[in-house]
């Protein structure tokens, strides 16, 4: 299965187009069978106890950045189907929306990026030598976020930045109310472009269907409520997080 | 791109019904082509710049060809040649409109073998696209007729979303006029879709010019009474007299009583990717009398948002002057 789509043009020359969309089933695939091994674990092994949700609330996430979540999530669902629809055949106008929630999620990420490294502590998403022995040692506990969260941050940076960039480089060719569409980029360029949009976009796929799953799992609900409410109980940061490395400012 | 006078190696199926001909269709998918009249086939095999590996030559099935007379109106078979389209009696004392237009195609040669199937269902006249030239609406990604130096002369002046091409297809204005609806065969069953909708922009789909897919089958065509006997004006502007494509063609109908436009259809061809309603030309006549004043008060209205290319922009003033000619006649 190839990984990008070429042509052959008048000249006998190959023109890269962008990727093979056969990835898609491919992505697709793999997600799914990586969520059946997981089930699979998960059910052979000893499941402990839920913490509580009772008691104290502590402030997980504050309302600004749930807010931020939910539109990147909305905006990155409308680009999905937009953009992958119509690749699988089902048609309708799909460009004017795509490029309206790609403006609406850059600005969501760069006002994320802004507000977390002048507002938050960027350091808490940081990967240290401590996170990596989480996994095999049932004694540490992460900080505010696990290794599992930080890895999924991180990917879903390099996605979404990926993404971000080469589809504002195709923004700039189209028409928009700001200016014409042109056709100032060479075909390879664009190629290269669309190879990389289209990658990226798979990327993102893959890892929405794994933050979906994980956002469902029993075990891992209370963070996907503490998106949505704001707070996890005391119970619950006790059992999963390292008090000492993250310690809630305040009560939700 | 060599051209060659021959036609590449083909394996061609002549079913005898449309049955068998949607089962083939179906089971061919992107490597069949659909044969109607092959007027538009044999340019792109002998280029090979569409290499399908097998034919489903629809010649020979009986129930696509003919023009029937229903309750409602008529239902003309997607095999009836251009030719019959034209000359049939009940086409022309009642859709005059798409005698007419089926008698602008081309040439005689031409109508006596393509199909009115095969002229809605045509493909762009692009050069860059028919060349073999890897464009937005080959699968690429650039649209060679809208860079500086393109020759875009007989591209869109509206709707263009990165491909600028435009529907070659005389008889689509007078269908989507007439408000004809197309009916589709496929092995998920048959399904009808107004003429309006049955041509598609590049905005919904850039690499095809109508909803037909793989596996489809435009069986007929039906027109109903809606404006049976009313009042038509076609006119195609072009290079030469035959055997050319439009540069703009006007297709009107009007309802007329008491001296008053009651309804209007306008509709443009080789102005946008799909035949081109002027709906605000429409609903300005009504109520208005069919004369030199309405002509010029409304035709401006017609190329009002136009987007013309470089080498086109006579194509506004060229559809102004359609509609009044359509209004004066």
């Amino acid at each position: 299965m190839d990984i990008a789509t070429v042509k052959e043009d008048v000249w006998g020359r190959e023109v890269l187009l962008g990727v093979s969309w056969d990835l898609l089933w491919v992505v697709g695939a793999l997600a799914l069978a990586a969520i059946v091994v997981h089930l699979l674990i998960m059910a052979i092994m000893s499941t402990p106890e839920l913490p509580s949700a009772e008691g104290r609330h502590l402030e997980r996430h504050e309302g600004m950045d749930r807010g931020f979540h939910w539109i990147m999530t909305i905006t990155v669902f409308v680009l999905l189907f937009t953009g992958v629809l119509p690749v699988i055949g089902i048609d309708f106008s799909w460009l004017t929306i795509h490029w309206i929630a790609g403006i609406i999620l850059t600005a969501t990420i760069g006002f994320h990026v802004f507000r977390s490294i002048f507002w938050q502590r960027p350091k808490e998403m940081w990967v240290g030598s401590q996170d990596f022995q989480e996994p095999f040692d049932d004694s540490i506990k992460p900080g505010k976020y696990s290794l599992a969260q930080k890895g999924m941050h991180h990917a879903m940076t390099i996605v979404v930045l990926l993404v971000i960039g080469t589809g504002l480089v195709l923004f700039a060719v189209i028409d928009t109310p700001w200016w014409s569409r042109s056709n100032a980029l060479a075909e390879s360029t664009l190629g290269w472009t669309f190879l990389l949009h289209g990658l990226s976009t798979l990327g993102l796929i893959g890892l929405i269907a794994l933050h979906v799953y994980f956002s469902v799992r029993p075990e891992k609900r209370f963070y996907t409520r503490s998106m949505i409410s704001g707070w996890i109980s005391e119970d619950e940061h006790r059992a999963n997080h390292d008090p000492g490395r993250w310690s809630p400012d305040k009560s939700a | 791109m060599a051209a060659h006078d021959v036609m590449p190696d083909v394996e061609l199926f002549q079913p005898l019904t449309v049955e068998d001909a949607v089962a083939l269709a179906e089971r061919l998918g992107g490597n069949g082509w659909i044969l109607a009249g092959g007027q538009d086939t044999y340019g792109w095999l002998k280029d090979r710049a569409k290499q399908p590996t097998t034919m489903v030559d629809l010649g020979s099935i009986e129930s696509l060809q003919g023009i029937e007379e229903t309750r409602s109106g008529i239902r003309i078979g997607a095999m009836t040649t251009l030719r019959d389209l034209s000359r049939h009696p009940t086409i022309r004392d009642h859709y005059a409109l798409l005698a007419e237009a089926a008698d602008q195609v081309a040439s005689p040669q031409i109508r006596n073998q393509g199909t009115i199937g095969g002229n809605v269902a045509q493909d762009t006249r692009c050069w860059y696209y028919r060349r073999g030239l890897a464009c937005y609406r080959a699968g690429g990604n650039i649209c060679y007729a809208d860079t500086p130096d393109g020759m875009n002369r007989e591209h869109a002046i509206f709707g263009a979303s990165r491909c600028v091409a435009v529907s070659p297809s005389d008889t689509a204005t007078a269908l989507v006029a007439l408000d004809a609806t197309m009916v589709i065969q496929s092995s998920n069953g048959t399904r009808s879709i107004p003429a309006e909708r049955f041509f598609v922009s590049p905005a919904v789909n850039i690499t095809h010019m109508t909803v037909l897919r793989d596996g489809d089958i435009l069986t007929h065509i039906e027109l109903p009474d809606t404006w049976a006997g009313a009042d038509f004006y076609f006119e195609k502007v072009a290079d030469r007299n035959v055997w050319d494509f439009a540069l703009v063609s006007i297709a009107g109908a009007m309802r007329i009583e008491g001296g008053t436009i009651r309804q209007a259809r306008f509709v443009c061809g080789a102005v946008e990717c799909v035949p081109r309603r002027l709906i605000e030309v429409e609903r300005a006549v009504i109520g208005k009398p069919r004369n030199e004043a309405t002509a010029n008060s409304v035709a401006a209205l017609a190329s009002r948002d136009a987007q013309p290319l470089n080498y086109n922009q006579f194509k506004a003033p060229l559809m102004e002057n359609l509609v009044k000619r359509a209004l004066r006649a």
